[in-house]
Protein backbone atom coordinates (compact mmCIF):
# COMPACT_ATOMS: atom_id res chain seq x y z
CA UNK A 1 0.00 0.00 0.00
CA UNK A 2 1.66 3.13 -0.54
CA UNK A 3 -0.30 7.16 0.31
CA UNK A 4 0.42 10.31 -0.60
CA UNK A 5 -0.09 11.43 3.22
CA UNK A 6 3.37 13.64 2.55
CA UNK A 7 1.73 15.57 -0.54
CA UNK A 8 -1.82 16.04 1.51
CA UNK A 9 0.15 17.57 4.51
CA UNK A 10 1.94 19.84 2.35
CA UNK A 11 -1.26 21.04 0.88
CA UNK A 12 -2.60 21.82 4.52
CA UNK A 13 0.87 22.90 5.80
CA UNK A 14 1.32 21.28 8.61
CA UNK A 15 4.42 19.64 9.40
CA UNK A 16 3.99 16.15 10.79
CA UNK A 17 4.01 16.65 14.53
CA UNK A 18 1.21 18.85 14.07
CA UNK A 19 -0.22 16.20 11.85
CA UNK A 20 0.30 13.82 14.76
CA UNK A 21 -1.36 16.13 17.00
CA UNK A 22 -4.59 16.45 15.33
CA UNK A 23 -5.27 12.74 14.86
CA UNK A 24 -3.94 11.75 18.33
CA UNK A 25 -0.95 9.97 17.78
CA UNK A 26 2.93 10.08 17.36
CA UNK A 27 5.31 11.86 15.19
CA UNK A 28 6.81 8.72 14.32
CA UNK A 29 3.93 6.92 13.82
CA UNK A 30 3.01 9.76 11.19
CA UNK A 31 6.49 9.09 9.63
CA UNK A 32 6.36 5.68 9.57
CA UNK A 33 2.74 5.90 7.65
CA UNK A 34 4.28 8.37 5.01
CA UNK A 35 7.11 6.05 4.58
CA UNK A 36 4.93 3.17 3.90
CA UNK A 37 6.81 1.20 6.78
CA UNK A 38 3.22 1.37 8.67
CA UNK A 39 -0.07 0.61 7.33
CA UNK A 40 -3.13 2.31 9.62
CA UNK A 41 -5.97 1.42 10.54
CA UNK A 42 -9.42 2.03 9.32
CA UNK A 43 -9.98 4.66 12.07
CA UNK A 44 -7.19 6.10 11.75
CA UNK A 45 -7.14 6.65 8.23
CA UNK A 46 -10.61 7.89 8.23
CA UNK A 47 -9.62 10.14 10.43
CA UNK A 48 -6.91 11.44 7.93
CA UNK A 49 -9.87 11.38 5.72
CA UNK A 50 -11.87 14.17 7.12
CA UNK A 51 -8.81 16.48 8.32
CA UNK A 52 -7.99 16.35 4.18
CA UNK A 53 -11.42 16.43 3.60
CA UNK A 54 -10.67 13.76 0.94
CA UNK A 55 -12.36 9.96 0.79
CA UNK A 56 -9.47 7.57 1.95
CA UNK A 57 -8.89 6.11 -1.43
CA UNK A 58 -7.58 9.63 -2.88
CA UNK A 59 -4.20 9.32 -0.59
CA UNK A 60 -4.19 5.61 -0.25
CA UNK A 61 -3.00 3.54 -3.09
CA UNK A 62 -3.05 -0.59 -3.47
CA UNK A 63 0.07 -1.48 -5.23
CA UNK A 64 0.40 -4.81 -7.07
CA UNK A 65 1.22 -6.87 -3.90
CA UNK A 66 -1.94 -5.78 -2.17
CA UNK B 1 -31.90 -12.76 23.01
CA UNK B 2 -30.40 -13.90 26.89
CA UNK B 3 -27.39 -16.08 25.05
CA UNK B 4 -26.42 -12.97 22.88
CA UNK B 5 -26.65 -11.02 26.24
CA UNK B 6 -23.88 -13.21 27.94
CA UNK B 7 -21.49 -13.20 24.88
CA UNK B 8 -21.30 -9.53 24.85
CA UNK B 9 -20.80 -9.51 28.53
CA UNK B 10 -17.63 -12.76 27.98
CA UNK B 11 -16.13 -10.49 24.64
CA UNK B 12 -16.13 -7.37 26.91
CA UNK B 13 -14.47 -9.02 29.72
CA UNK B 14 -11.96 -10.09 27.43
CA UNK B 15 -11.10 -6.95 25.35
CA UNK B 16 -10.80 -5.30 29.12
CA UNK B 17 -8.16 -8.08 30.04
CA UNK B 18 -6.39 -7.90 26.53
CA UNK B 19 -6.32 -4.17 26.72
CA UNK B 20 -4.96 -3.68 30.14
CA UNK B 21 -2.14 -1.50 30.69
CA UNK B 22 -0.33 0.44 33.29
CA UNK B 23 0.22 3.57 33.46
CA UNK B 24 3.51 5.18 32.28
CA UNK B 25 4.74 6.04 35.62
CA UNK B 26 4.97 2.26 36.21
CA UNK B 27 7.62 2.25 33.83
CA UNK B 28 10.09 3.99 36.37
CA UNK B 29 8.97 2.01 39.21
CA UNK B 30 9.85 -1.32 37.20
CA UNK B 31 13.14 0.13 35.96
CA UNK B 32 13.65 0.84 39.74
CA UNK B 33 12.84 -2.38 40.98
CA UNK B 34 14.91 -3.96 38.67
CA UNK B 35 18.02 -1.90 39.72
CA UNK B 36 17.33 -2.66 43.78
CA UNK B 37 17.06 -6.14 42.48
CA UNK B 38 20.67 -6.39 39.93
CA UNK B 39 22.52 -4.66 42.98
CA UNK B 40 21.40 -6.53 45.44
CA UNK B 41 21.99 -9.89 43.85
CA UNK B 42 25.72 -8.62 43.31
CA UNK B 43 25.99 -7.63 46.88
CA UNK B 44 24.54 -10.95 47.89
CA UNK B 45 27.17 -12.73 44.98
CA UNK B 46 30.51 -10.89 45.97
CA UNK B 47 30.37 -8.84 49.62
CA UNK B 48 28.01 -11.27 51.65
CA UNK B 49 29.11 -14.43 52.88
CA UNK B 50 26.48 -15.44 55.16
CA UNK B 51 23.93 -18.40 53.38
CA UNK B 52 20.39 -16.33 52.57
CA UNK B 53 18.68 -17.64 50.40
CA UNK B 54 15.47 -16.04 51.20
CA UNK B 55 17.04 -12.98 49.66
CA UNK B 56 18.16 -15.00 46.61
CA UNK B 57 14.37 -15.96 46.28
CA UNK B 58 13.29 -12.01 46.95
CA UNK B 59 15.66 -10.60 44.57
CA UNK B 60 14.81 -13.36 41.47
CA UNK B 61 11.23 -12.18 42.59
CA UNK B 62 11.84 -8.69 42.32
CA UNK B 63 13.31 -8.90 38.99
CA UNK B 64 11.01 -10.73 37.73
CA UNK B 65 7.88 -8.50 38.92
CA UNK B 66 9.99 -5.33 37.89
CA UNK B 67 10.61 -6.38 34.28
CA UNK B 68 6.74 -7.27 34.49
CA UNK B 69 5.84 -3.73 35.38
CA UNK B 70 8.10 -2.24 32.26
CA UNK B 71 6.27 -5.05 30.22
CA UNK B 72 2.89 -4.13 31.01
CA UNK B 73 2.91 -0.49 31.57
CA UNK B 74 2.04 2.42 29.21
CA UNK B 75 4.24 4.73 26.81
CA UNK B 76 4.54 8.39 27.02
CA UNK B 77 3.02 8.48 23.51
CA UNK B 78 0.58 5.19 23.08
CA UNK B 79 -1.05 4.68 19.60
CA UNK B 80 -2.21 2.02 17.66
CA UNK B 81 1.61 1.76 16.30
CA UNK B 82 2.98 1.50 19.50
CA UNK B 83 0.20 -1.31 20.40
CA UNK B 84 1.03 -3.39 17.13
CA UNK B 85 4.55 -3.34 18.16
CA UNK B 86 4.24 -4.57 21.60
CA UNK B 87 1.98 -7.44 19.79
CA UNK B 88 5.04 -8.41 17.89
CA UNK B 89 7.58 -8.40 20.34
CA UNK B 90 4.94 -10.73 22.81
CA UNK B 91 4.94 -12.79 19.67
CA UNK B 92 8.65 -12.72 19.18
CA UNK B 93 9.48 -13.02 22.47
CA UNK B 94 7.05 -16.23 23.24
CA UNK B 95 8.86 -18.17 20.21
CA UNK B 96 12.25 -17.40 21.05
CA UNK B 97 11.44 -18.08 24.68
CA UNK B 98 10.31 -21.98 23.56
CA UNK B 99 13.25 -22.78 21.63
CA UNK B 100 15.17 -21.61 24.62
CA UNK B 101 14.17 -23.62 26.69
CA UNK B 102 14.48 -26.40 24.54
CA UNK B 103 18.32 -25.72 23.39
CA UNK B 104 19.56 -24.71 26.41
CA UNK B 105 19.80 -27.41 28.39
CA UNK B 106 21.72 -29.35 26.03
CA UNK B 107 24.17 -26.51 25.59
CA UNK B 108 24.80 -26.05 29.10
CA UNK B 109 25.05 -29.54 29.66
CA UNK B 110 27.57 -29.34 26.69
CA UNK B 111 29.53 -26.94 28.13
CA UNK B 112 29.67 -28.17 31.53
CA UNK B 113 31.05 -31.50 29.81
CA UNK B 114 33.68 -29.85 28.05
CA UNK B 115 34.77 -27.35 30.62
CA UNK B 116 35.24 -29.98 33.44
CA UNK B 117 36.03 -33.23 32.58
CA UNK B 118 33.48 -35.74 33.59
CA UNK B 119 30.89 -33.17 33.27
CA UNK B 120 27.03 -32.64 35.50
CA UNK B 121 23.93 -34.13 35.20
CA UNK B 122 21.87 -33.06 32.23
CA UNK B 123 19.19 -30.42 34.06
CA UNK B 124 15.84 -28.70 32.91
CA UNK B 125 16.09 -24.69 32.97
CA UNK B 126 14.21 -23.68 36.13
CA UNK B 127 11.08 -21.42 35.67
CA UNK B 128 13.13 -18.02 36.58
CA UNK B 129 15.28 -18.47 33.96
CA UNK B 130 12.96 -19.12 31.00
CA UNK B 131 10.61 -16.33 32.33
CA UNK B 132 13.12 -13.47 32.75
CA UNK B 133 15.11 -14.45 29.25
CA UNK B 134 10.86 -14.21 27.93
CA UNK B 135 10.63 -10.77 29.41
CA UNK B 136 14.06 -9.67 28.57
CA UNK B 137 13.49 -10.44 24.65
CA UNK B 138 9.92 -8.58 25.05
CA UNK B 139 11.72 -5.37 26.59
CA UNK B 140 14.70 -5.60 24.18
CA UNK B 141 12.72 -6.09 20.89
CA UNK B 142 10.28 -3.58 21.87
CA UNK B 143 12.63 -1.32 22.43
CA UNK B 144 14.63 -1.87 18.92
CA UNK B 145 11.11 -2.20 17.19
CA UNK B 146 9.97 1.06 18.16
CA UNK B 147 13.69 3.26 17.55
CA UNK B 148 13.24 1.74 13.99
CA UNK B 149 10.54 2.10 13.22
Amino acid sequence: MQNTIKVERAILNITQDELAKLIGVSRQTINSIEANRYVPSTVLALKLSKLFNKPVNDFFILSEND
Amino acid sequence: MNTKRICDSERKRFDKIINFRLTHKFMNIGIAIVAISIITMFVHAFIMDSDTEWLKIITKQGLLLGMLLMSISKDKEEDEMTIVLRAQSYAIAFIVGVAYALIMPYVEFGVSNVVNSGGEAFKELGDFQVLTFMLMIQLMFYHNLKRYR
